[in-house]
């Protein structure tokens, strides 16, 4: 499956061999055992698994936040480092309550130094084709939860990272926002597509979204498998349920030992 | 009946019926003078210059007792919040402080420095200073992880991480702090006042106490708690104003 390298074949991201732990309370925790993945430039991929697979270990280590105890990580073909901008977007958001909506939307391109006229410019677009439009002024605290998770979307887009992670960015929603915003970030990735490293306890929502699935093991995170989702695009949220897609939904559902459910 | 009457209700019961008892000849004038009279004593205290010259002296030496006291809590705090080892270092000694009724050491303030201004700033610093130092360090240890974190993926340096980051962070409970810190340091202030001072509500207030001047007694008292009271909302105010972004 691994492309071999030749140096000239486009690389999204490459995982390789990765092992990962942390101590928690003096005992040594190992959190992913020889881990390998990788996806095309502008392919997105889902990362799915029980609780405990080691998920958010996972994407703190491809955020270079944590280092992995062997393996390594390789973002367009260069080992992960300082030089890589990578947004994240959490399950909460993670906006700052004290910006409101446009200046946390340009809050990456202010880390730039874009000047202002042109970050309120750029963020204004993105915030409106988010469906923000008349909100830029208002503080998180103001808007829903939804809506919160629509500014950190415009975040992380306007900062052109050359890798997007996202944690459960909807598991926080109530299931009809749930699949606008699915339905809002597949139409804007679509547009635009960046490389993407989603994780998800949701088969439907990785399927929906993904180019790529890697299912993981729990406790530590190993690989289970590794689909490539044949899906053709663009895809939306009430045109998906084709029979290679329940084909792939049965699959999954084996892998995590649902599928007597 | 408006809403802000309620607060008005209790204070307005306990001064008609204080000047009802002061003309029935139930109080005595001489330890209860009647409410009526005070307005005229303050407003002749006032125009003599006393009034005025002592008020001076109060918010002088508070304002420089406050200068003194929160500049270096504010710098200590932060040191204590982020560097771990300056923190366990000096926890325990800021906690003492802090507990501590500073008043206690006045005396010895005075033998080492004198008579004089230099140990009244002392206490009121010391006041201020414990108060600002343990607000700003829990302040600066309670920044979410979270926001760091976004900051640094963000690509967000140090400075623009400071400044629009970790400082909008703790601007609400450094405020929080400055408002405990300036009702700690007039406390102080008015009880060094008590003592060997020649200037100050407070020092107006024992040398009426020495004269049987009840009415200024009163005065300095009513003084000192409006002071207290007005200082207390203002900040409260510049609280909410200061962080719009707070649920209230």
């Amino acid at each position: 499956m691994a492309r071999q390298a030749t140096g000239a074949s486009p690389l999204g991201i490459r995982c390789r061999e990765l092992n990962v732990g942390f101590s928690a309370n003096g005992s040594k925790i190992e959190a992913i055992r020889n881990l390998s993945f990788q996806a095309a430039p502008g392919q997105f991929l889902s990362i799915i698994g029980p609780s405990g697979c080691g998920k958010t270990t996972l994407l703190r280590t491809l955020a270079n936040l944590v280092q992995p105890n062997s393996g390594r990580i390789e973002l367009d073909g260069s080992p992960v480092g300082s030089q890589h901008r990578i947004a994240m977007v959490h399950q909460d958001g993670g906006l700052f309550p004290w910006m409101t909506v446009i200046e946390n939307a340009a809050f990456a391109l202010e880390a730039q130094d874009v000047p202002k006229t042109e970050r309120t410019a750029q963020a204004r677009i993105l915030l409106e084709r988010f469906g923000l439009g008349g909100r830029e002024s208002a503080y998180p605290h103001q808007i829903s939860a939804g809506m919160r998770q629509r500014v950190a979307f415009a975040r992380s887009f306007l900062s052109r990272p050359s890798l997007l992670l996202m944690d459960e960015p909807f598991a926080a929603l109530d299931a009809q926002t749930r699949l606008r915003l699915q339905n809002d970030l597949l139409a804007f990735w679509e547009r635009q597509p960046i490389t993407v490293v989603f994780v998800t306890h949701d088969i439907d929502e990785a399927i929906l979204l993904s180019d790529r699935i890697v299912v993981l093991s729990s406790q530590p995170g190993t690989l289970v498998r590794d689909y490539e989702v044949r899906l053709g695009r663009p895809r939306r949220v009430a045109r998906r349920w084709s029979a290679e897609y329940m084909e792939l939904r049965t699959a999954l559902l084996e892998d995590l030992g649902l599928a007597e459910l | 009946m408006k809403r802000w009457m309620a607060p008005l209700a209790i204070p307005l019961v306990v001064l008609v019926s204080w000047q009802m008892l002061s003309t029935a000849g139930v109080l005595d004038p001489l330890f209860f003078p009647p409410p009526a009279r005070l307005l005229p004593a303050a407003a002749r205290l006032w125009a003599s210059g006393e009034l005025p010259m002592h008020l001076r002296a109060t918010l002088l030496r508070l304002s420089l007792g406050l200068i003194l006291g929160v500049l270096p809590g504010l710098a200590l705090g932060l040191a204590m919040g982020r560097i771990a080892l300056v923190r366990r270092a000096l926890d325990p000694v800021i906690s003492a402080l802090y507990t501590t009724p500073k008043i206690s050491v006045l005396p010895l303030l005075i033998l080492v420095l004198g008579v004089g201004e230099a140990p009244r700033l002392g206490l009121i610093a010391a006041a201020a200073f414990t108060t600002m130092t343990i607000q700003t360090a829990d302040a600066v240890r309670a920044i979410d992880p979270n926001y760091s974190e976004v900051a640094r993926s963000c690509g967000a340096g140090t400075w623009l991480t400071w400044r629009r980051v970790y400082f909008p962070a703790v601007l609400p409970q450094l405020l929080t702090g400055f408002r405990l810190a300036f009702g700690r340091a007039l406390l102080a202030t008015i009880t060094v006042e008590l003592f060997n001072c020649q200037r100050g509500i407070g020092s107006m207030i024992v040398m009426a106490w020495q004269t049987f001047a009840t009415d200024k007694l009163y005065l300095g008292v009513i003084l000192t708690a409006l002071l207290g009271i007005a200082s207390h909302t203002a900040l409260k105010l510049a609280e909410r104003y200061a962080a719009p972004w707070r649920r209230a």
